[in-house]
């Protein structure tokens, strides 16, 4: 199960929340693995994956809204992981017959949400302190 | 989490930057690859997660506990991980039992060797365990030192070109073991290697980087070689067939038919990278456009196949072959005149420079216009 630990955090609520929407979903579609019931898999991941995209645009609005300077980037960066949700869906569909795309799965979500997500976010962590902190004075 | 997060690395070396920004996140019983060419910084991280060189900027953190940030340097020998190395840096004066025992602290010696042999068990190499290193070959060494790394029970393992001393036999064998003894152990593994197929072999998720430390992409082996999201990325796979052209409708010609570009916009330059393998010889005519086959070159399994495209209006003979990868079985005759195709699930296309309105430097312009009034496109053989 995936905890969002204090190095997972990028210190705004708006998108800490977000993140966080993310694991729960994630740690949903993981039980229903566990607990065999991985047909779920083939509700749970499209619902994954529509958060994942809403998460990306709300991300993409808030880093324009506070001037972070490289939007252009990690919009690109958003845009290259849409082929790794379409995979993400593939295996969903596939999870409650095939134990390979079970497994896969499991990884993917993994990696996508902790690395490709949250760990290309911390990128403009700084950024978003200082901008807290200079809002603040 | 349990493993390897690092993130937020930059790492200078006077002037030059080593890495820019870098991350890596290796979950517990995980095996990520660092891949890149020589000097693009993989090397670096590896001595950074290990505490070999002190953190610039960023923060990496071995079972949630932070190791190393700006302020903090946990030294190596406390940071719970094992280190393996090309060159297995086995101690020459020891025997073997007594190298693997060597970094297994906070048990009694009588503990400390039953887990050393438990170790040499895993790697079969107990037989050997009175031997001195230089008894043994370069791949028992190999084992030894796989051994001596995880007998301490590290939380994070880190390799560095582990098998490039081997010979191409004994680097298949041992790469196998290693990654059927790791995967036993659970522990999170990072590996550095500038040999893809090495890469692709062995991790769960590859890293790659580009010169100045740049993170290309990363993603599961498949994901890296049939979805590259950078030319460099694509072209780390050995020779590569390349064509220039222009996006019209959409859609761009290349010399191989013509293939869809929705991505890009109009009149964007482009070059499209098409892998041997995505190139479809039919020895009896139907779709795709006439070859005349030069040359074949038996690899084993494969044959590579040089072939001459016909309807190149440039009609220059270096810049008008394509090489193709096909079974060895299918082995056509010299000069015979045959068909190809494309795959689209090995062809790539990337944006060159900015689109065709924009485009001011000379040598673009005249490019440009050569691809207008011929209506057909360069072609290269990327080595």
């Amino acid at each position: 199960m995936v905890e969002l630990t204090e190095s997972f955090l990028l210190e705004s609520d708006i998108l800490d929340k977000d993140h966080q929407q993310l694991a729960d979903i994630l740690n949903e579609i993981v039980r229903a693995i566990d607990d065999g019931n991985a047909g779920e898999c083939k509700q749970l991941v499209p619902k994954f994956v529509q958060a994942a995209k809403a998460h990306f645009a709300k991300e993409e609005a808030f880093l324009v809204k506070i001037g972070y300077p490289n939007v252009k980037k990690h919009k690109e960066h958003h845009r290259g992981l849409n082929d790794k949700m379409d995979h993400m869906l593939e295996f969903g569909r596939m999870a409650e017959e095939n134990e390979l795309a079970r497994e896969s799965l499991r990884k993917e979500l993994l990696f996508f949400l902790m690395d490709d997500v949250i760990t290309s976010d911390l990128e403009f962590k700084q950024f978003i302190v200082h901008n807290k902190a200079s809002q603040k004075s | 989490m349990k493993g390897l997060h690092v993130y937020g690395v930059s790492h200078f070396r006077g002037d030059k930057q080593i890495l820019d920004n870098a991350s890596l996140l290796v979950p517990a019983g995980e095996l990520s690859c660092l891949l890149g060419p020589s000097g693009c910084g993989k090397t670096t991280l590896l001595r950074l997660t290990a505490g070999l060189e002190r953190l610039q900027t960023g923060k990496i953190l071995i079972d949630d506990l932070v190791v190393a940030d700006e302020n903090l340097h946990v030294p190596t020998e406390l940071r719970g991980i094992g280190l393996m190395f090309q060159d297995y840096a086995l101690f020459p004066h020891l025997s073997i039992l007594d190298n693997v025992t060597f970094g297994i602290r906070g048990v009694s010696g009588t503990e400390a060797r039953r887990r050393a042999m438990e170790m040499l068990d895993q790697v079969s190499m107990t037989d050997h365990a009175s031997k001195h290193p230089h008894m043994l070959s370069g791949g028992q060494q190999q084992r030894v030192a796989l051994a001596r790394a995880l007998a301490p029970l590290p939380k994070l393992l880190l390799l560095d070109e582990p098998f490039s001393g081997l010979d191409a036999n004994m680097r298949e064998q041992i790469r196998e073991e290693t990654l059927s003894v790791l995967k036993q152990s659970g522990v999170a593994t990072v590996m550095v290697t500038h040999d893809p197929e090495e890469a692709m072999f062995m991790a769960d998720r590859i890293k790659i980087l580009g010169t100045n430390g740049r993170m290309l992409q990363t993603g599961r082996p498949h994901d890296i070689y049939f979805h590259p999201q950078h030319r460099l990325v694509a072209k780390m796979f050995g020779l590569m067939n390349r064509f220039e052209s222009v996006v019209d409708g959409g859609y761009v010609d290349t010399p191989l038919g013509r293939l869809r570009a929705p991505e890009f916009e109009e009149g964007q330059q482009v070059e499209v990278l098409v892998r041997p393998e995505g190139v479809l010889l039919v020895s009896d005519g139907g779709d795709g456009v006439p070859v005349e086959v030069q040359s074949t070159h038996l690899l084993g399994h494969d044959n590579i196949v040089r072939v001459r495209l016909t309807n190149d209006i440039e009609n220059d003979a270096n810049k008008n072959e394509l090489y193709v990868r096909v079974h060895h079985a299918f082995e056509p005759e010299l000069s015979r005149m045959i068909t190809a195709g494309v795959d689209s699930r090995y062809t790539f296309i990337y944006a060159l420079k900015k689109n065709r309105a924009e485009n001011t430097d000379p040598a673009i312009r005249a490019d440009r216009s050569k691809l207008h009034s011929s209506k057909s496109m360069r072609l290269e053989i990327e080595p």
